[in-house]
């Protein structure tokens, strides 16, 4: 037991000391379902990815609700491997599942969240990490929100050296992640707004995926399990007010890819809304600019 | 007073566009979900079209979360049972016709696990099966009630964790199915700030308001009360003036014609700036809206057969 508990926190001080040429970034993205960040930024982080980025992808939850026909645990069970599917389609080194159970995040100490998600932060180092958008209004997954917080608290916790003493003993050295993209999909009608100067508030930022999107759409595509389930939810809501879509009459795996294109292309195109792109996405953007005095900034 | 309050705030207010008149929504049962006794019928939300869905055919059940012990001046157990028998009154003006009360703490809900509170919303949503739900917005900033906000997060997952199969299984057990809310009216007091962004107006007559008036004057615990007029009158005195309307009335019945007053005037306001007699305003959810890359779609292809 202590060689094995050894041999991990030796891995772990090797992984966290290991160097790293300056031109390649490593991107941590967070995300508390495995369908959010695929809509959301699946073509900002590909496109990252593509350019040399060595990506990991953190879920949050396990998913185990959202299937039809089909109990929690078989439900999980795809979900990881559809997950890992999509993960592989747009770039990612790796997938790690925390596995907290979907759709009960607001049960979990955000606190106890917040310092696994810092173990990552500390462990890989990003240079870029992409979080849900806690203060995206009217979303409806409000694991989303409870992620979101707890990734937004992670990327401060992780750069201060009195939170978790024990990870600095195991090597885990505080880590500043220098870039941030909340994302969420696009429900909020003031989304575009900035609340402040880009000194004190990320900016909105919109990312032009064209080159990705067809990775993007793959990648969506993956998530089988997932994408069946909002067929059927679809296909229930239009018989129960006496509708039909044409589309669903049979829904069959051609069906279903179908409708995830369309959900995918017109996400695109109003992220690009306003925009020369002919499909993008929506952000809020920590970067270079959002620079406050360290003495304001803690 | 606060009339006059609330009206200097509002003077403050940009000139906004028009709201876009909501396009209501079909259904047979719409349930309110909120903390008090007397949510259903503020200033803010939602006398006015309650009452207009009432006339427009809809059934309407309340479920009030909290047990209002707090509000009024009689001590916990007596403001409770005041409060829920002028909520009943105020239902019955309104045209609702059942009440559920939860009797969760008053003003003491923060604490309380919100999925425990949820799991009720989701039995009662799956029971009854509304086709909408009337809630406080829960991104609306600023409300600092911690009932509100508590029973908006709660409320804002039921509404869709219901219609799935793996959550709360046992209710299947009892023979209950999975039902998703397909609409949603949010409201929040709009001189809160930011958050809460009212994307419709209800269009309401004169009738309706008039049931509106009489359901938020039926709350006599705290609002019109004879002690509210009494200092208003006293004010009003003490800056040499009186209002004729109010000369020969007790002091109850001047209350109760202040809140009406009050009332027909908010409406009346909220209606002028949308180009209407009489308004309200809220954000208005649509059944695909949480879909923001599919709704155009299935608004253009789905079909009748
Ligand atoms: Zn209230």
């Amino acid at each position: 037991m202590r060689g094995l508990c050894f041999s991990l926190l030796a891995a772990a001080v090797a992984l966290a000391a290991a160097p790293r040429a300056a031109a390649q970034k490593t991107l941590l993205v967070i995300t508390a379902d495995q369908t959010d960040y695929v809509l959301a930024a699946g073509g900002a982080v590909a496109a990252m990815m593509a350019q040399g980025a060595t990506g990991y992808l953190i879920r949050v939850t396990n998913d185990e609700k959202d299937s039809w026909d089909l109990a929690p645990e078989e439900t999980a069970r795809r979900a990881r491997m559809e997950s890992e599917e999509a993960a592989r389609i747009l770039g990612f080194r790796e997938v790690i599942s925390l596995g907290y159970r979907a759709g009960e995040l607001g049960g979990v100490s955000p606190t106890e969240l917040r310092d696994r998600l810092m173990f990552y932060i500390r462990l890989h180092r990003p240079e870029v990490l992409f979080i849900p958008n806690p203060y995206a209004h009217y979303v409806e997954v409000l694991d989303r929100f409870y992620a979101g917080q707890a990734a937004e608290e992670a990327r401060r916790a992780a750069a201060l050296e009195n939170f978790q003493p024990p990870f600095a003993i195991a090597g885990l050295k505080p880590h500043l992640v220098p870039e941030l993209y909340y994302y969420a999909q696009p429900v909020d009608p003031r989304r575009r707004e900035p609340e402040g100067p880009a000194t004190f508030v990320p900016q909105p930022k919109v990312v032009d995926i064209t080159p990705m999107i067809e990775r993007k759409l793959r990648a969506a595509k993956a998530l089988r399990t997932a994408n069946y389930s909002l067929a059927m939810r679809i296909r229930q809501r239009l018989e129960e007010t006496g509708r039909r879509l044409p589309l669903l009459e049979t829904v069959n795996e051609a069906a279903v890819e179908k409708l995830v294109e369309i959900n995918v292309r017109k996400l695109g195109e109003i992220g690009a809304q306003g925009t020369r792109f002919k499909y993008a996405e929506e952000f809020h953007y920590a970067g270079p600019e959002y620079r406050i005095p360290k003495s304001y900034r803690d | 007073m606060r009339s006059l309050a609330l009206l200097a705030l509002l003077a403050l207010e940009a000139a906004a566009a028009p709201l876009p008149a909501v396009k209501m929504p079909s259904g047979r049962l719409f349930m309110v979900i909120q903390p008090h006794h007397d949510d259903h019928t503020t200033d803010y939300g939602f006398g006015g079209l309650i009452a207009r869905l009432v006339d427009e055919g809809w059934r309407g059940v309340y479920i009030r979360a909290s047990n209002d012990e707090k509000d009024g001046a009689h001590g916990y157990a007596l403001n409770d049972q005041i409060n829920l028998k002028e909520c009943l009154e105020a239902c019955r003006i309104l045209g609702i016709e059942r009440v559920h009360s939860l009797n969760w703490r008053n003003d003491y809900m923060d604490p309380i696990p919100t999925q425990e509170l949820r799991a009720q919303l989701i039995l009662l949503i799956r029971l009854y099966r509304p086709d909408l739900v009337l809630g406080h917005d829960p991104w609306g900033h600023y409300d600092r009630n911690p009932d509100h906000r508590k029973v908006a997060w709660a409320m804002a997952e039921a509404v869709w964790m219901a219609g799935y199969a793996g959550v709360h299984p046992e209710h299947l057990a009892a023979g209950l199915k999975p039902h998703r809310v397909p609409y949603l009216f949010l409201k929040a007091r709009v001189d809160y700030g930011r958050g809460h962004e009212p994307n419709v107006v209800v269009e309401l007559n004169e009738s309706q308001i008039a049931r509106k008036q009489k359901a938020y004057s039926a709350h006599r615990n705290v609002y019109a009360s004879p002690a509210m007029a009494r200092a208003i009158r006293k004010q009003l005195a003490a800056e040499g003036l009186f209002v004729p309307e109010l000369e020969g009335l007790n002091d109850q019945q001047a209350a109760v014609l202040i809140e009406e007053w009050y009332m027909e005037w908010i409406s009346r306001k909220r209606g002028e700036e949308n180009g209407l007699r009489y308004g309200e305003v809220y954000w208005f959810r649509d059944e695909f809206d949480h879909l923001p890359g599919l709704k155009d779609y299935l608004r253009e292809n789905a079909v009748q057969p």
